[in-house]
C-alpha cells in the first residue's frame, strides 16, 4: 500500500510542460500578430481548425471556464443563462471595456468564427459582433439528413472565403491535407493516451488528463503535439497505478478554469477513466479521412461530433454505451452546466440507456460558483459508496 | 463491542450507541453554529445517557452535512449510505426511503440493504422542514399544530408556490380570503411533499416505503404521503436517528 502510494506521487514532468507553455504561447501569438498574422477566435469544436491554420492564421479558444468575468457579462446577459456563455462573453467585455484585461486571449482576436449551436450562444454572438467581428457558421441540426453534409460543406466553403479575405491567403489543397495530417496525429496521440486509461490500474488521473485536454486549443498545435509525445512516453514507463471506482464524466464541456466536479470526484476517492465531453473524447475521437477530398473529409468528421444541440442524437447515446464498456466504467457522472437545456434534457435518455446496461448514473448540475461544493461532495460520496 | 454513530445535520445533531449490534441509547441536540462542537456535545450526551465511559468506546463514525468536522471520528460516510443502513436495520422490508430533514430531502432506493439509486434536493428550502417552519409561522401556529391541524382538513387549499418565500405570502393572502386554517395547513403539506413525490416517481417506487427525518414526526405529512403514494408508509419509532444508527452500523 505504502509503496503504491509513493509511486503514485511520482510527478510526470510532461504534465507541467502543458501549463508552462501557456505564457510563452501568448507572447508568440502577440509577436506573430505584430508580424501581420491574423488571429481567429473560436468557441466550439464544430469549427475546423484545419481551415484556419491552412489559411496561415492562428487560432485561440475563447471558451470561458472561470467565474470572474460572469459579473461583467450579467450587465448584458440574463442571469439564468449557461455560465460558459456568460464567462466567454464577460471576458470579451472585460478586454474591450475595462483596464483589468482578465484574459489576454480576447484582446488579440481579429475575427471570431462562431457556430449555430445552442440558442444561448447564437444570441450571445449577436452581441459579441459589436465588439469583435463575428462570422457565424450555420450547422445542419439534423446531421443525418440526406443533404446535411452537402449543406455543411457549403458552409465550410463560405468560411473558407471569409478566412481567405481576412488573411489575403488562398487555402490550397496541399496545405489543407498537411493540416489534416497534423491534426490527425494529435488525435491519434490523445487516443493512445486514453487507451492507457482502459487498464485496470491506469497511470494517470482524470483531473490530470482534463488539464491537458483543456490546453488542447490554447497551445499551438505543434507544441501541444510535442508535449503529448513526451507525456505518452512517460506514461508508458511510469510505475504509477491508480485505482478506485471507475467513473465516466459525460455532458457539458469543462472549459479551462472549471475543475470543481472532477476534483471532488477524485478527492473523494473516485477515478475518472474517460470524459465524454468537449473537453474529452468529443475533441479528438474521430479522424479526418486522409484519402478523401479534403473539404468533404473535414465536413464528414466534424459533423459526427455528438453534441446535444443535434437531433436526433442517438449517436451520443451509443457512444456513451460504447465508452462505458471499453473503459470498464462502474458509474457515470452526468455533468451539466446550469441552464444548458440540450444536455439537461438529453440526460433522461442517457440515464434510461445506462440503466438498461446496469450502469448507475449520478446527475450533477452546477455553475462556476463554489456555493454547492459541500452538496456535490455528499452526492459524490454516496455515489462512490454505492459503487464500492 | 460499542460503536457510536454521529449524524451532524444542518439543523440537529444525532448520536446513537450500538452495543453488540443493539441500540443502547441515543441523543438528539440542536446543531447550532459549530458542527464540531455539536458533534462533541451529542457524543458526551449519548455517553452519559447510556452510562458508558469513553474508554469502552470501540469506534466512532460520522455522517451528515457536517461529518468532515468531526475530527475524532474514525471514518465518515455519506448520509445516504447511512440512512440506507439504519433503515435496513430497523425496517428490513423497506426499499424506498424518504428522508426529509430541516434543510434537505432525499429519496433512496435500496436492494439487500445497499443503495442502488438516490435523488437529493438540497439546493433550496422548498420541500424541506424549513418550508413548514416558515409557513407555520405565517399561520401563527407551531409546527406540531400544523401537522395535527392538517389531519382534520376536508378541503386542502391549493398552494401553488413551492418557493418558501412566495408560499409565505400566499398563506397570508389565503388567510385574508378567510380560508380555514386547517385547509391552509393541509395545503402547505401537500405542497411540501410534491417535490419528494416527483423524486420517488423518477426513481420508481419499490415497496415498502419508509419515511425518516425530522419531518416524519409530523402526522399531517405522513398522511399526505400515504394518500399521494397510495400505500402505507413505515415509520421507525424514532425517525430522526436512522442516519446516526446507520453510521454506527458501518464496520
Ligand atoms: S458542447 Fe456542443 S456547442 Fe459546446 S463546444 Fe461542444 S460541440 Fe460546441
Ligand atoms: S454548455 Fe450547453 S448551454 Fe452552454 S454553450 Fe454549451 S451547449 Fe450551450
Amino acid at each position: 500500500m505504502n509503496d503504491q502510494m509513493a509511486e503514485n506521487d511520482i510527478i510526470l514532468r510532461s504534465l507541467d510542460l502543458f501549463k508552462e507553455a501557456f505564457p510563452g504561447r501568448i507572447n508568440q501569438i502577440l509577436k506573430s500578430k505584430e508580424g501581420g498574422k491574423k488571429i481567429v477566435g473560436t468557441l466550439c469544436l464544430y469549427v475546423p481548425d484545419e481551415l484556419i491554420y491552412a489559411c496561415g492564421a492562428d487560432r485561440v479558444i475563447l471558451c470561458g471556464g472561470r467565474s470572474a468575468p460572469i459579473e461583467a457579462a450579467e450587465e448584458y446577459l440574463p442571469r439564468n443563462l449557461c455560465p460558459l456563455i456568460k464567462s466567454s462573453f464577460g471576458s470579451v467585455i472585460d478586454q474591450k471595456c475595462s483596464k483589468t484585461k482578465s484574459c489576454p486571449h480576447f484582446g488579440m482576436v481579429d475575427l471570431i468564427v462562431a457556430e449555430a449551436t445552442c440558442d444561448g450562444k447564437k444570441k450571445m454572438y449577436e452581441l459579441l459582433d459589436k465588439y469583435i467581428p463575428t462570422h457565424v457558421m450555420d450547422l445542419p441540426q439534423k446531421p443525418e439528413n440526406q443533404n446535411a453534409l452537402e449543406y455543411y460543406i457549403k458552409e465550410l466553403e463560405s468560411l473558407k472565403d471569409v478566412l481567405e479575405n481576412l488573411t489575403g491567403n488562398k487555402i490550397t489543397d496541399t496545405q489543407l491535407r498537411n493540416e489534416i495530417k497534423s491534426a490527425n496525429e494529435t488525435r491519434k496521440l490523445l487516443r493512445a493516451i486514453y487507451e492507457l486509461r482502459k487498464s485496470d490500474s491506469p497511470p494517470i488521473r482524470g483531473t490530470e488528463i482534463l488539464k491537458v485536454v483543456q490546453q488542447m486549443h490554447f497551445l499551438s498545435p505543434d507544441e501541444f503535439k510535442k508535449n503529448l509525445v513526451l507525456l505518452l512516453d512517460e506514461l508508458n514507463v511510469t510505475k504509477r497505478e491508480f485505482s478506485g471506482p471507475r467513473i465516466m464524466i459525460s455532458g457539458c464541456p469543462m472549459a479551462a478554469g472549471n475543475m470543481k466536479v472532477p476534483e471532488i470526484i477524485e478527492n473523494q476517492g473516485g477515478l475518472i477513466v474517460v470524459e465524454e465531453s468537449c473537453t474529452g473524447t468529443r475533441a479528438f475521437w474521430d479522424l479526418v479521412d486522409e484519402n478523401k477530398e479534403p473539404m468533404r473529409a473535414i465536413a464528414e468528421r466534424y459533423l459526427k461530433i455528438p453534441c446535444a444541440c443535434m437531433y436526433p442524437n442517438e449517436r451520443r447515446i451509443n457512444q456513451i454505451l460504447q465508452l462505458a464498456g471499453d473503459f470498464n466504467v462502474d458509474g457515470v457522472v452526468y455533468y451539466t452546466l446550469q441552464f444548458c437545456h440540450g444536455y439537461n434534457v438529453e440526460k433522461y435518455r442517457v440515464g434510461e440507456a445506462l440503466k438498461k446496461s446496469g450502469i448507475p448514473l449520478l446527475s450533477i448540475e452546477s455553475d462556476y460558483s463554489g456555493a454547492d461544493t459541500e452538496q456535490i461532495k455528499t452526492r459524490v460520496d454516496a455515489f462512490l459508496e454505492m459503487l464500492e | 463491542m460499542i460503536s457510536i454513530g454521529i449524524d451532524v445535520g444542518a439543523a440537529t445533531t444525532k448520536a446513537v450507541v450500538l452495543r453488540d449490534n443493539e441500540i443502547a441509547g441515543y441523543a438528539i441536540i440542536p446543531t447550532g453554529f459549530d458542527f464540531r462542537q455539536a458533534g462533541e456535545a451529542a457524543y458526551r450526551e449519548v455517553l452519559s445517557n447510556c452510562g458508558i465511559g469513553e474508554s469502552e468506546v470501540g469506534k466512532i463514525l460520522a455522517t451528515g452535512y457536517g461529518r468532515s468536522s468531526i475530527g475524532f471520528a474514525e471514518k465518515t460516510i455519506s448520509e445516504i449510505t447511512a440512512h440506507a443502513r439504519g433503515v435496513g436495520y430497523l425496517i428490513p422490508a423497506a426499499h424506498t426511503i424518504i428522508d426529509i430533514g430541516g434543510q434537505d430531502s432525499k429519496v433512496i432506493i435500496t436492494e439487500n440493504g445497499k443503495v442502488v439509486d438516490f435523488l437529493m434536493n438540497d439546493r433550496c428550502a422548498a420541500g424541506t422542514g424549513k418550508f413548514l417552519e416558515y409557513t407555520a409561522k405565517a399561520l401563527e401556529i407551531s409546527l406540531n399544530e400544523l401537522g395535527t391541524l392538517a389531519l382534520v382538513s376536508k378541503h386542502p387549499a391549493k398552494i401553488s408556490s413551492m418557493c418558501t418565500v412566495f408560499a409565505e405570502s400566499e398563506v397570508i393572502s389565503l388567510r385574508a380570503q378567510k380560508i380555514k386554517k386547517e385547509d391552509i395547513a393541509a395545503g402547505l403539506i401537500e405542497s411540501i411533499i410534491l417535490r419528494t413525490i416527483t423524486m420517488v416517481k423518477k426513481l420508481g417506487i419499490k415497496h415498502e416505503v419508509a419515511f425518516v427525518g425530522g419531518v416524519a414526526k409530523n402526522p399531517g405529512v405522513v398522511k399526505a404521503f400515504e394518500k399521494a403514494l397510495d400505500t402505507k408508509v413505515q415509520l421507525p419509532e424514532e425517525p430522526q436517528i436512522t442516519g446516526a444508527l446507520g453510521a454506527a452500523l458501518v464496520v
